[in-house]
């Protein structure tokens, strides 16, 4: 409790909930999610679609709509619980000391309103510096946005400020999001998905862009993504999410190096330094399960090639090494934790 | 999974809208306010069939010791005239009962004629393309440029009122609307592979626009007819309203409300009760029409 | 470039305009009986007479001729003469356009008054009472026979409860100068505000009949593209922004909701013009559509013919204006 109001960390983030009613039943889109954001950091979320990543940051943005709900669990914002928080308030937070960008800025911005409009909107919303008239802070804020257009780096921003959306590029469009969700300077920037719309050249220039900003304006990223390439070179920390559940988290450089959790060793499509699984793992067969009436056992069971008779109860998550924490009970990973590898487990569960 | 590849291998045999059609109507059963609509505008045709023996009395029979009798449950109202009677004395209830062929029939007569005209220009002009798909679509352009009563008006001003004019000149336009959705459905099937194979092996132009495209793209032309049943029914009466409809004494719904208006005054129900008449009726074929929809592919929400 | 389009697109009316016309013209010709015979009607007039009115009218010419000669008249407005009412073909529509004019306006602004507000409600509660309401509503409004509709409401206002005039445009003592012809704007701009409530309660009646089928239309048409844009990204996004929930819904929301709905409305104020004959006989509004009505009994043909063209051309502009309206509302679609 004292540790999460310190002000090192930004964002936490404990046993959420997060469901959604549908014809077919209960859908648990987020079970029981716990993770933090520090001061300045950047924190990658990885992991397939349907995993829960963007609807848990959904649930942080207060964006959770009927027939969604956040069930359980605390969201902390520098100290400030969100969960249950009025609409009002939480409008004030919203895209003031949280933004959010989205995965396609084509979809994302409005095509009936000019980009200069969907700029100034944000910062006559929540910008306490403008003063004046309705016409004097609409002029301020129209000059803000032109040094945000600025500062993602469009070109000719001057001349662009009245263009459409759809008059821009792909790239372009990105940063302009980029520019609408920083216009307030915040906090913390919840970046979803941020390249996945794009072009493989542009999306180094975007990640380049966001993580520069990051530096100049010293706020927190989030980084959803479902490559861990990406997380690799932008971020600090990584939490790996699978069927509505965190599965591994920590520094980036050691889940990389050496992944735990058989899902994370899936998606990095790397030989596990286990001396007695020497043979490649395979890509991951089958598909995330349907998140309706789960069995109470791992959820990646169906899926997993080292699994064990202990698996078929819930497993929880285990702090294993210092700042890395992993939802497996194989016994594997203390041998991958050694730093003194064995020669084998000696098990008799696996041949 | 099994089920869907067997799916998709209907599709490629050409079976598909046996199945779909039969699983759109299954889907279709399962809304009560549709049945509980098509319940009613079966009873509506029933009554229009069988009219002798609905009929409580001769629906011209005039009997002036009865004019402007008002419904039974009013003071001076008789059971034997339930709904009561007009100027002429005429039972109201037996005309309406009558009223209902007149609507009926020609709603279903027009939609006949112009759904068969329709569909088979649509089916031309989508499968042959070129010329047959150019004048085609500019007569259906050029008859769209007029407002539907108007250009119905003017054709009965130039060939006088009649049943069979009525007819004709609400069909003159009304295929163009089956023709529109049909052409449309018959581009996008002309690539479907099941069409595409037919054409392959050889199959006529004919076999496959009748055998092979029709059968696929009848869901549409069954939403599209009944909505546009409801709305000639309402054209029908409108004609009927304005004198332009069938003449006296036949009666239809649209001249007994017309009649009515003299009597607003003191005999309400003379345009009261027929016009009920004619909203229960297209209301039902409204619901009947979007229960059809909803229960069809979501892709044609017109 | 722009207006090069907006070009284009007019020259592309004319093939569809000169068809209409063409329908107009082989219409009139095949109407059976002489067309002098009925214009004359019991009128006698020697043989040279006839045989003057008979070239006068160009029924001598060729077919073709004629139709060319058909046409250039009805580009200038000149439809022969109204025997019946003994004027110009266009100086009688002319008297009467403007009543015609001013309902269809009237029942335009209440569809949309009362479509709109409606729409959007129902899109933003899906599901609830008001929406179900609504939905059901809009079935009855489409269902409704408007001459039927008329006849209750007058019933129930003129007659019953005896707020409302029974039928006409206004009362004698509320004649004003015209300067636009439309009664409820000429009234104010005189401002003669006791014969604004005069043609107000006048127009009540007629323009909530024929407008409320346009409504429910529209109703639907807004409900279920609101509900479309409502599950935008850019609604979200919007959201992400910590936008008011109002400034959401009516700036990005509505602006693209409404681009179907505009499309729509002007295609329907086409139909209104249909409705205008049934609901001018119910109410005696002096307008247009209650001139053809009448026309049609009395065989007055030359102004069945002119103003079926003159709906028809409006029609088909009404369709091109909804074809602009659609590309300067959405500005993803240049044209």
């Amino acid at each position: 409790m004292t540790e999460a109001e310190a002000p090192k960390t930004i964002l936490e983030v404990r046993d959420l909930k997060t469901c959604f009613q549908t014809r077919d039943g209960l859908v648990t889109a987020v079970d029981g999610v716990s993770l933090e954001v520090a001061a300045g950091e950047c924190l990658g979320v990885v992991g397939e679609s349907g995993s829960g990543k963007s609807v848990t940051f959904a649930s942080v943005m207060g964006l959770i709509k009927a027939p969604g709900r956040i069930d359980a669990g605390s969201i902390r914002f520098r100290g400030r619980e969100l969960v249950g928080l009025a609409p009002a308030d939480y409008r004030r937070l919203r895209g003031k000391d949280i933004a959010m960008t989205m995965q396609d800025a084509l979809t994302a911005l409005n095509p009936a309103y000019s980009v200069a409009d969907q700029i100034i909107e944000v910062l006559l919303a929540h910008d306490d510096s403008l003063t004046g008239s309705r016409r004097a802070r609409s002029r301020q804020a129209r000059a803000k946005a032109l040094e945000m257009m600025n500062l993602v780096g469009i070109p000719s921003a001057e001349r662009r400020l009245d263009d459409y959306p759809h008059q821009f590029s792909g790239g372009m469009r990105q940063r302009i999001m980029i520019a609408i969700a920083l216009a307030c300077r915040p906090k913390l920037l919840i970046a979803d998905e941020p390249t996945t719309a794009l072009d493989v050249t542009i999306q180094a220039q975007v990640l380049e862009l966001i993580a520069d900003i990051r530096e100049r304006l010293g706020m927190s990223v989030v980084l959803i993504t479902h490559d861990l390439g990406v997380v690799a070179e932008y971020c600090d920390r990584v939490v790996v999410m699978y069927a509505g559940q965190v599965v591994e988290s920590g520094p980036t450089r050691d889940v990389i190096d050496n992944p735990l959790h058989p899902y994370t060793q899936g998606l990095l499509g790397s030989i596990p330094r286990l001396s007695n699984l020497s043979e490649r793992i395979r890509p991951i067969d089958g598909t995330v399960p349907e998140l309706i009436d789960l069995p109470p056992q791992c959820r990646f069971l169906d899926r997993c090639s080292q699994a064990l008779p202990a698996c078929a109860a819930p497993i929880s998550m285990r702090s294993v090494a210092q700042a890395r924490q992993v939802r497996c009970i194989s016994p594997a990973l203390e041998t991958a934790l050694d730093p003194t590898p064995k020669v084998a487990y000696g098990g008799g569960e696996r041949s | 999974m099994t089920d869907a590849v067997s799916r998709t291998e209907l599709d490629l045999a050409g079976l598909r809208t046996e199945s779909l059609f039969a699983r759109n109507m299954r889907l279709f059963a399962t809304s009560r306010l549709s049945l509980v609509s098509a319940g009613v505008v079966l009873a509506f045709i029933l009554m229009a069939l069988a009219a002798p023996l609905f009929a409580p009395h001769d629906p011209n029979e005039t009997d002036l010791f009865r004019r402007l009798q008002p419904p039974a449950w009013m003071p001076g109202g008789e059971w034997a005239y339930l709904l009561g009677c007009d100027a002429l004395g005429r039972d109201i209830l037996s005309r309406i009962i009558y009223g209902a062929r007149v609507s009926i029939f020609i709603g279903a007569a027009v939609i006949l004629v112009a759904t068969t005209i329709g569909t088979l220009a649509g089916l031309a002009a989508g499968y042959l393309r070129g010329w047959t798909d150019i004048v085609i679509s500019r007569l259906v352009d050029i008859l769209l440029g007029f407002p539907y009563l108007i250009f119905a008006i003017a054709l009965i001003a130039m060939t006088g009122p009649g049943l069979g004019n009525i007819i004709l000149a609400l069909a003159y336009k009304e295929w163009v609307i089956p023709c529109r959705v049909v052409r449309g459905e018959t581009l996008a099937a002309r690539e479907i592979e099941y069409v595409e194979a037919a054409r392959a092996m050889g199959g006529s132009r004919r076999y496959i626009m009748l055998r092979e495209i029709l059968p696929n793209i009848l869901s549409p032309v069954v939403v599209v007819s009944t909505v546009r049943m409801a709305h000639v029914i309402i054209l029908e009466a409108s004609l009927s309203f304005l004198g332009l409809g069938v003449q006296p004494p036949t009666a239809s719904w649209g001249s007994m409300v017309a009649d009515g208006r003299s009597f607003m005054l003191d005999a309400w129900w003379v345009s009261t009760f027929p016009g009920l008449a004619i909203l229960l009726l297209v209301l039902s074929i409204n619901v009947v029409s979007q229960g059809l929809r909803d229960a069809f592919d979501p892709k044609f929400h017109d | 470039m722009k207006l090069g389009k907006l070009f284009e697109r007019l020259v592309q009316l004319l093939p569809v305009l000169l068809g209409v016309s063409a329908i107009v013209f082989i219409m009139m010709t095949l109407t059976p009986g002489d067309p002098v015979d009925i214009m004359l009607g019991d009128q006698h007039v020697t043989e040279e007479q006839e045989q003057a009115l008979r070239k006068d009218m160009g029924l001598d010419l060729p077919p073709l001729e004629r139709f060319v000669k058909f046409i250039g008249n009805a580009a200038t407005g000149n439809f022969g003469l109204s025997f019946y009412h003994r004027q110009p073909v266009m100086e009688v529509i002319a008297s009467r356009l403007p009543a015609t004019i001013e309902l269809s306006l009237a029942a335009l602004v209440f569809a949309l008054a009362l479509s709109i507000p409606l729409g959007v409600i129902a899109a933003v509660k899906k599901n609830s009472l008001l929406d179900r309401l609504a939905t059901v509503s809009s079935l009855f409004g489409v269902s409704l026979p408007g001459f039927w509709f008329g006849i209750l409401l007058l019933m129930l206002f003129a007659v019953h409860l005896n707020v409302l005039p029974v039928s006409g445009r206004a009362g004698f003592s509320s004649e004003v100068p015209p300067i636009t012809y439309l009664l409820l704007i000429d009234t104010l701009l005189h401002g003669r505000f006791d014969a604004f409530g005069d043609a107000l309660a006048h127009i009540v009646l007629p323009a909530v009949t024929l407008g409320l089928p346009m409504a429910s239309i529209l109703m639907r048409v807004t409900r279920a593209s609101m509900l479309e844009v409502l599950e935008q990204d850019y609604i979200t996004f919007a959201e992400a922004k910590g936008l008011s929930r109002y400034k959401i819904l009516v700036k990005h929301a509505l602006k693209n909701a409404l681009i179907p709905t505009v499309t729509v409305a002007a295609i329907e104020t086409g139909s209104l013009l249909g409705g205008n004959m049934v609901v001018e006989t119910v109410f005696g509004w002096p307008g247009l559509g209650r001139l053809v009505v009448e026309s049609i009994f009395v065989r007055n043909y030359p102004l069945i013919q002119a103003a079926v063209l003159i709906y028809a051309v409006t029609y088909v502009m009404l369709n091109f204006f909804a074809d602009i309206l659609y590309t300067v509302l959405n500005p993803r679609v240049r044209l």
